[in-house]
């Protein structure tokens, strides 16, 4: 078994993370596609289930999920950018970092849409429309320690936020920092 | 004896065959009488025998098997007809339709990383996981029974054996001869290097060229550049089970 220590339970690898040539880009155009997206799904999983964001490619083929010590296996950084390439493609994924080039990544394993609609009925429910909240509180505060979105990355939390000023449903206020940026929501 | 002749002897000779024909098709109908009062008294039998032992045949694989046995010996055949008597009181015919539609899932599902090869015993295992808690085991010969099934439906659905290892197949693809001794190479270890088939069936390079690219085309084999020494193939057919011997609590996709 794959230990991921840092976590309370184990992630469940696909029984496909154990097929040596998971491991090596397939030359086969169709079987690719496949292969490309077993990965995406894969890393959708595994960074929800370990909460992840960020993902400097380099330093991430050497690790878990993109390299298997058991096996000894590890996927090329090549072919992980291409698999990037489709997770941003789906969403799923921006670059970040100097444009054009693509050594970082945040995931989202949940797209900010999304995030965004859970945010705002969290807000509505707790009646904390037209109320000022600074995304420190939002993210890390007492009161959304149940939420889902608690602990959720800066720069995801950000963008979703975006996407609701932008439907009109919250206004963002510049703080000095980012962590006192305040929001307001509208119902 | 006097030589009949004559119209009398005639008539006579006439009313002789029709006696001898009138008391043939008498003894034939006792026979055929006594023969359906058999077949009637079996089928009642049979019948019985069933309707007595439905649980059974339904919860118990070995059981089964041998209730379908027995039908076929017999020349009844419990699934030639939908609507036959024996498909009804054994529910075997919604069993074994039930059962085609659950190995046509997983093949198809599957499909896409094993190119339309799945091993049988893989396919059982995955049909036990699926299938709901306390439903019927399943073994090979349903397996069987229930591809069968599906012939004409014409998907290609069909096991193949290579040396030894059962393998489905669900592409209506002609598998050629070549493919079939590289699979028949691979069997074991699950995975074949070019030097192995050059060694193993003293092909050219040519040939072996062609039949592994003819195969990474049709998704049977995946290749692995990390291997030991040269690219390595991979039948995930075979490999997906011995993982899954090891692995079983995994999920799969």
């Amino acid at each position: 078994m794959t230990s991921v220590s840092e976590t309370v339970t184990t992630f469940e690898f696909p029984e496909i993370h154990n097929f040596p040539p998971f491991f090596t880009r397939q030359p086969n155009e169709d079987t690719w596609k496949v292969q490309r997206q077993l990965w995406c799904d894969l890393i959708l999983a595994f960074y929800k289930h370990n909460r992840l964001s960020l993902m400097p490619l380099a330093e991430a083929a050497t690790e878990s999920p993109f390299s298997n010590r058991q096996i000894h296996r590890s996927l090329q950084v090549d072919t992980l950018r291409e698999i990037i390439e489709e997770l941003v493609r789906q969403g799923h994924a921006v670059w970040t970092g100097p444009k054009n080039a693509k050594d970082t990544c945040m995931v989202y394993w949940r797209k900010p849409e999304v995030w965004a609609n859970i945010i705002h009925m969290w807000a509505c429910e707790h009646s904390l429309c037209n109320t000022v909240l600074t995304l420190y509180e939002l993210a890390n505060g007492d009161d959304t320690v149940k939420q889902e979105f608690h602990g959720l990355d800066l720069s995801t939390l950000r963008r979703s936020l975006e996407i609701l000023q932008s439907q009109g449903k919250a206004q963002m206020f510049a703080g000095t920092s980012d962590d006192d940026m305040g929001i307001k929501f509208f119902s | 004896m006097r030589k009949a002749v004559g119209i009398g002897g005639l008539r006579r000779k006439e009313a002789e065959r029709q006696a001898l024909s009138k008391k043939g098709t008498e003894l034939a109908k006792r026979e055929i009488d006594k023969l359906q009062e058999q077949i009637g008294l079996m089928k009642t039998n049979l019948e019985e025998f069933v309707r007595e032992h439905q649980r059974d045949i339904r919860n118990n694989p070995v059981f089964r098997v041998q209730v379908q046995r027995m039908c076929q010996l017999i020349g009844v055949d419990p699934l030639a007809s939908r609507k036959g008597y024996m498909a009804e009181l054994l529910g075997v015919g919604d069993f074994y339709c039930e059962l085609g539609i659950q190995i046509i899932d997983i093949c198809v599902a599957t499909r896409f990383m094993n190119g339309g090869l799945i091993d049988l015993e893989e396919l059982r295992q995955r049909l036990i996981r699926r299938r709901l808690k306390g439903s019927e085991p399943v073994v090979e010969d349903d397996i069987k029974r229930a591809i069968s099934q599906l012939a004409p439906l014409k998907g290609g659905y069909r096991i193949v054996d290579f040396g030894g290892r059962k393998i489905v197949q669900s592409v209506a693809r002609e598998m050629n001869a070549d493919t079939s001794m590289v699979l028949g190479l691979a069997q074991q270890t699950c995975k074949f290097t070019i030097e192995d088939v050059r060694i193993g069936l003293g092909w050219d390079e040519h040939r072996i060229r062609a039949c592994v690219d003819d195969m990474l085309r049709s998704g049977i084999i995946w290749v692995d550049h990390q291997g030991a020494v040269m690219s390595e193939y991979w039948v995930p057919a075979f490999f997906s089970q011995i993982s899954g011997a090891s692995l079983s609590n995994k999920i799969i996709f």
